[in-house]
């Protein structure tokens, strides 16, 4: 088949993708859905600009096929807001920490960072570190992005979740 | 106090006095970012548009026996495939400031599409236009480019031979700067004691996280319009001049750009847009792969550096021979430039009587090299504070003593001539990471050992003076209070219109939230410059600052006639229009204005100071506005069996004057010291023969954030730069010690010094085994 | 990024993927894709068809059957990572795991990929030859299993025939009394090893009464190291260092443009007996314990 068909859903609109079986995800997402939060930055699965949660688990949607993820459910940084439309928890802390510089490598640092704050660990820097590797950055040398991380992880550590998780 | 035309006194200003400016407010930028809803280059699709690619070169010299376009032009789906002949003038002239041939002064030649021959790998040669990014690869492909493989040169060093090949006609030097201050050879053989070093630094990408993208089109008017990833707006005139058509028909506009570093100060994908606009009339998207970006983008300048350094026994400098040789690559780009940089920094923040510094870009097959954060000013740290590093250790001085007693202090001379005019806070930024630093740490293991090592830096602020730099700003209010302020600076990531809006919020007494600002724009933004060379918050800074300041006052001097207010009472504030009565809210104090027919904007340009142009012989009162000083300090953990260094600690000191946004400005020391480990241990272009090996980011080794340790950056607020109250330029200057301070610390931990970046495990390992075990005793070098 | 078209299939059985391979010369099996993909986006691998083992249920998941942990080849990187019976039972998989990739990569990629792949710096097939795993082969009709050793042929080239699948990896249960050591170093957190070293170890008293060593990164594929494992026995976990230099008649470390030979074989040589000893002491451990 040349042409594939699936449903998938994209921050909870639920989207038939009629596309071109080698279109991958990225190019699905910023072309067909227009989700261009979602970056091309190296199209080898090292930047993570790309990154994308595919039921939860973040992936290189540069190395996934939107052909493969029929019926599941995609949600992209712009996916990640408080339910009232503003930002959420981990945005909210990477605005306050000014972890946005030229912003290109934003959007996959939260959906990683999103994965691993909604599995509810406890992770002290080493390890936050650890987690976000696969994500690279130009412009900050990762401090207010670690800081932001280490900020809503110790918030999530004093307090239980909100209703719609930390993202 | 404001700063005005030709004239560059320093603005010193109160901080307490200051609402906006200082405050660590998030910048306006950022929530877009973070949303999701900044729209960068790529992320523009018009309808109708078309695709485009480039065909480069796969041979890094060759003559171009054929190209036949005829199978690609065939495949469906593709609309054009440009050749250089059809580019209306493909040849491209540059000025070579300072240098002579014989008989004229050099220009340096290149090409858009490469016709006759090509002199990299990754050069292009052909543009192929489509009606969809999917047949690119097939088409590309389909472009027959038949090659006879040309001898090529590819050693800076063998360059410089009679018998080299020719990599352009008037031969392989580019540039050549010398610098003769007092008499170093004398002084060198009188000096009791004399360190030698040679040093090499490498290749270096700028590694953006945005590859090179941009749409153009054709709009009305027959304006084409480029809307891309750029440093440089004013790049319009030279894609006039490529497509024959006025200047006034180009215009060029930046929206935010995903990382520039100087990567993209050159063009990129403008004129290969243009053109293509040019030839179909129709919207045109390009975006680079990230591996062409390796390929063939131009990169930072690789080094070899050979210092001599004398001294007295009490370790006071006598005098510095300098050699460097620049590896330029196959183009002209701004090379020359570059090397002058690293030659008017090479003696380092010291001062020193007698210097001499001989330096050299070569022309070689390999890529371009040109701008890159810290432009030439980088690399001759690693020499230059590797030798300061050992002359201490021979004195069996401490690295931060050796560094007091040479510092150099407003009114002295740097070797160019040059005289240092603000207040230089080098011990300052040497105290305060001393101070901050702590113990040093234990080693981790029984197989490691730890080490600690400073260097400082001084990097200009503000283009080469006899660039004759300005910036130029409009702003306005709107009837409602709010305020517009247009201005062509591109912003790159660093926070560039943030930091102007915050500007005009302070001087004009208004939230920031009120001030939008239009930016990067060629035709509808007064033009600000490049977004290069520190420039952009000294230069449209000041101007922002100047035109808000005139708005103010005109302002102020209406309200005070229309209300019948003594003028020196007001001032303008959150309640509008305070002071001499009830405060007048600003929409009705604007109406006031209004009614006298006063205007509510103000156009102002900002002038930097201005110069004369330099010689290859480089003596000049003064060739850079001014100068930002710091001081880095790392701790290391080497590993002696497999050669790893991990820096376990990381500490960044500069004086960035006054800190409009203390947020932007810690995130460009950290970005910027991170970047410099980067160079320091893991990044590098590899070529073998001139093929360009490094073939994407897997290869292209930016530090990950497991790589790097918490970097503490420390801003020492002197309030003596020429910014805006008193701002120093501090987007390059954190790129300049980490190298150095890094070797200068391995070398203490290890007792063997790396002469070569990146400091690979197995150059450690190879250092460590050539070392001879009898080592001088060596002082503790650093702690309070 | 620039991709040329390809087609995409989902077939229902081990049988009709193996079709799709017969039929077409440019068929490739995509399992996690993040290793295939990044070849295909960077032209470097020009499919016609992928097909997606995905679908394929029976190759999903891990399980303990008697002595052995049977995994199914489409398990990924996260599941081993995070599961306790492969923690339990093969401990050394779960730490090896972590070295692989970045988080995403692990999220998508799978162990029989990983082994398909035959990189030969990739931890997962060097473990598995340490653990003496088995593989087994379908192409439809027939059934096969390969002893691991012998699976890589060389540089990502394995003795799968072009309509074969990997279904499943049997690793036989080392005993309770086994220790194990995971070495690596990558030029950056996340990067391929430049070499990576595992070890699995059972000491009797003091010493050291079995020992397998495996490297990845120092020949096209990844290799045990016999004479080393054979000096070995009889000796406290100590005396290991020693015996360092008997890496050296297995391995084959060549030359590359970023990497020189002789900085691989230095490696081997110190993760190797790192990898020894940490294996050596764990089992003094389980034994003290
Ligand atoms: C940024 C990055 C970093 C990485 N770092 C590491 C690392 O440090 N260590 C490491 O080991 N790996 C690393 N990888 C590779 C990763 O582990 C891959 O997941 C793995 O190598 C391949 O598994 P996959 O399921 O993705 O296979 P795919 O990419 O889908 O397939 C790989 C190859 O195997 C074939 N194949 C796959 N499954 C089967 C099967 N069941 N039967 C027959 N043929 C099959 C495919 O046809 C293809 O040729 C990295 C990848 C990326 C993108
Ligand atoms: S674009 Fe997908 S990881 Fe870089
Ligand atoms: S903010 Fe620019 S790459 Fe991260």
């Amino acid at each position: 088949m040349t042409d594939a068909t699936s449903r998938i859903t994209v921050n909870g609109r639920e989207l038939e993708c009629r596309a071109a079986a080698h279109l991958s995800l990225l190019r699905w997402l910023r072309d067909h859905v227009g989700a261009l939060e979602v970056k091309y930055g190296c199209g080898e699965g090292v930047c993570g600009a790309c990154a994308v949660l595919i039921d939860g688990q973040a992936v290189n949607s540069c190395l996934v096929l939107a052909a493969q993820i029929d019926g599941r459910a995609v949600t992209t940084s712009a996916g990640l807001g408080s339910p009232s439309g503003g930002l959420g928890r981990l945005q909210q802390a990477f605005l306050d920490r000014g972890a946005a510089q030229c912003g290109f490598c934003t959007g996959g640092m939260l959906v990683t960072a999103a994965e691993f704050a909604g599995a509810g660990e406890a992770l002290d820097r080493r390890s936050i570190r650890d987690a976000l590797h696969g994500n690279l950055c130009r412009c900050t040398g990762y401090q207010a992005i670690v800081d932001a991380v280490d900020d809503v992880l110790r918030d999530q550590g004093s307090s239980s979740p909100p209703a719609g998780g930390w993202t | 106090m404001t700063t005005v035309g030709g004239r560059d006194e320093v603005q010193r200003s109160d901080a307490s006095q200051l609402r906006v400016v200082g405050r660590p407010l998030p910048r306006t930028d950022a929530a877009e970012k973070i949303a999701g809803s900044t729209r960068y280059a790529a992320d523009l699709a018009l309808p109708a548009m078309l695709h485009t690619r480039l065909v480069r070169s796969t041979l890094p010299s060759a003559r171009l026996v054929r190209r036949d376009t005829a199978r690609a032009r065939s495949l469906a789906g593709v609309v054009a495939v440009l050749l250089g002949e059809d580019v209306p003038h493909n040849e491209v002239w540059v000025d070579v400031p300072g240098q002579q041939t014989e008989v004229r002064a050099l220009k340096a030649r290149s090409q858009v599409l490469a016709t006759g021959r090509v002199r990299y790998h990754g050069q292009p040669i052909a543009l192929v236009v489509a009606e969809s990014e999917d047949v690119l690869a097939e088409a590309e492909a389909l472009v027959d480019v038949e090659y006879e493989e040309l001898p090529g040169v590819f050693d800076p060093e063998e360059a410089l031979g009679e018998e080299a090949p020719r990599v352009h006609e008037d031969g392989n030097l580019l540039a050549e700067w010398h610098i003769d201050s007092g008499d170093a050879a004398t002084a060198l053989e009188r000096a009791p004691i004399v360190i030698e070093g040679q040093y090499r630094t490498q290749f270096v990408d700028h590694a953006y996280l945005e590859p090179e993208a941009g749409v153009a089109w054709l709009d009305d008017d027959g304006v084409i319009t480029i809307r891309a990833s750029t440093q440089v707006v004013e790049h319009f005139r030279d894609i006039a001049a490529i497509l024959g058509v006025p200047q006034a028909r180009i215009r060029v506009i930046a929206p935010y750009v995903g990382g520039g570093f100087g990567g993209k100060e050159d063009m990129t994908v403008e004129p290969y847009l243009a053109l293509a606009v040019l030839r179909t009339g129709r919207p045109v998207r390009m975006v680079w792969t990230r591996q062409e970006s390796l390929l063939a983008r131009p990169k930072r300048h690789p080094m070899r550096l050979r210092y001599r350094t004398g001294a007295e026994n009490d370790g006071t400098l006598v005098a510095q021979d300098i050699e460097i040789l620049a590896d330029t690559g196959a183009e002209a780009y701004l090379g020359a430039l570059v090397l002058l940089y690293s030659s008017v920094t090479a003696a380092g923040p010291y001062r020193c009587p007698n210097v001499r510094v001989r330096a050299r870009a070569v022309y070689t097959n390999h890529p371009p090299c040109s701008a890159m954060r810290g432009f030439g000013a980088m690399q001759v740290v690693f020499g230059c504070e590797a030798q300061i590093d050992e002359l201490a250790r021979r004195l069996q001085l401490t690295p931060d003593e050796i560094r007091r007693r040479n510092a150099i202090r407003e009114g002295d001379r740097l070797p160019v001539g040059q005289q240092i005019v603000t207040p230089i806070w080098l011990g300052e930024t040497i105290d305060q990471v001393l101070r901050a630093a702590g113990p040093r740490p234990e080693p981790s293991r029984p197989h490691c050992r730890v080490g600690r090592g400073i260097a400082s830096n001084l990097q200009p602020y503000g283009r080469l003076v006899w660039l004759q730099d300005t910036a130029a700003a409009w702003i306005g209010f709107q009837f409602d209070g709010s305020v517009t302020l247009r201005c062509g600076v591109p912003d790159i990531g660093g926070g560039q219109a943030a930091s102007l809006g915050q500007i005009a919020a302070e001087v004009l007494g208004v939230d920031p939230a009120r001030v939008t600002v239009h930016f990067g724009d060629s035709a509808r933004t007064p033009l600000a410059g490049t977004s290069t060379a520190t420039r952009q918050l000294y230069m449209s800074g000041n101007a922002a600052h100047l035109a808000a300041t005139r708005l103010r006052d005109q302002t102020l001097d209406a309200v005070a006639e229309a209300a019948g207010r003594a003028r020196g009472a007001l001032r303008l504030g959150p309640g509008g229009v305070e002071g001499g009565g009830e405060p007048i809210a600003l929409p009705r104090a604007l109406e006031l204005v209004r009614g006298l027919g006063v205007p509510l904007e103000v156009l102002a340009t900002f002038h930097g100071p201005r110069g004369r142009a330099v010689a290859r012989d480089l003596a000049a009162e003064r060739v850079f506005p001014d100068f930002t000083v710091g001081t880095h300090l790392a701790d290391v953990e080497v590993d002696c069996d497999t050669g790893q260094i991990r820096v376990v600690r990381y500490l960044a000191c500069h004086d960035v004057g006054r800190a409009i946004n203390p947020q932007s400005v810690s995130g460009q020391i950290c970005g910027g010291a991170a970047m410099g480990i980067g160079s320091a241990l893991t990044e590098e272009i590899v070529l073998e023969s001139g093929i360009n090996l490094t073939a994407g980011f897997f290869q292209y080794r930016i530090p990950t954030a497991l790589d790097l340790p918490d970097i503490e950056a420390i801003a020492l607020e002197s309030g003596a730069g020429m910014g805006p109250f008193g701002a120093r330029g501090i987007g390059e200057p954190p790129i300049g010690p980490p190298a150095a301070t890094i070797a200068n610390a391995v070398r203490d931990a290890i007792g063997v010094r790396l002469t070569e970046l990146p400091m690979t495990p197995e150059r450690v390992l190879a250092a460590i085994r050539a070392q001879a075990h009898t080592d001088p005793p060596r002082p503790a070098p650093t702690g309070p | 990024m620039y991709v040329r078209p390809f087609g995409y299939t989902r077939p229902a059985s081990p049988l009709e993927a193996c079709e799709h391979l017969r039929r077409d010369d440019g068929a490739k099996v995509l399992a996690g894709g993040q290793s295939l993909l990044p070849l295909v986006n960077l032209g470097l691998s020009t499919p016609s068809l992928l097909v997606d083992i995905q679908s394929l249920g029976d190759l999903h998941g891990l399980h303990l059957e008697g002595e052995q942990l049977v995994i199914g080849a489409s398990t990924t990187h996260r599941m081993l990572e995070r599961d306790a019976q492969v923690r339990r039972v093969a401990p050394l998989l779960a730490a090896s795991v972590r070295e692989v990739g970045n988080l995403r990569v692990r999220n998508r990629g799978t162990i029989g990929g990983s082994v398909a792949h035959a990189d030969p710096a990739a931890e997962l097939p060097m473990c598995l030859i340490v653990l003496e795993a088995r593989y087994l082969v379908d192409n439809g009709a027939r059934v096969r299993s390969v002893p691991a050793a012998d699976f890589a042929t060389g540089f990502l080239t394995t003795r799968l025939a072009p309509d074969e699948l990997l279904t499943r990896i049997e690793v036989p249960a080392a005993g309770p009394d086994w220790g194990w050591g995971f070495q690596e170093v990558a030029r950056r957190a996340g990067d391929f090893a430049l070499v990576a070293a595992a070890a699995i170890a059972r000491c009797e008293g003091t010493l050291v009464a079995d020992l397998r060593i495996g490297l990845a990164g120092v020949a096209p594929r990844p290799v045990r190291c016999p004479t080393l494992e054979a000096a070995a026995r009889g000796r406290s976990p100590e005396a290991l260092p020693e015996l360092a230099p008997l890496v050296d008649p297995d391995i084959a470390p060549s030359d590359d443009s970023f990497t020189p030979a002789h900085y691989r074989a230095h490696l081997a040589r110190v993760l190797a007996i790192r990898a020894a000893q940490d294996a050596a002491r764990r089992s003094l451990d389980v034994r003290a314990a």
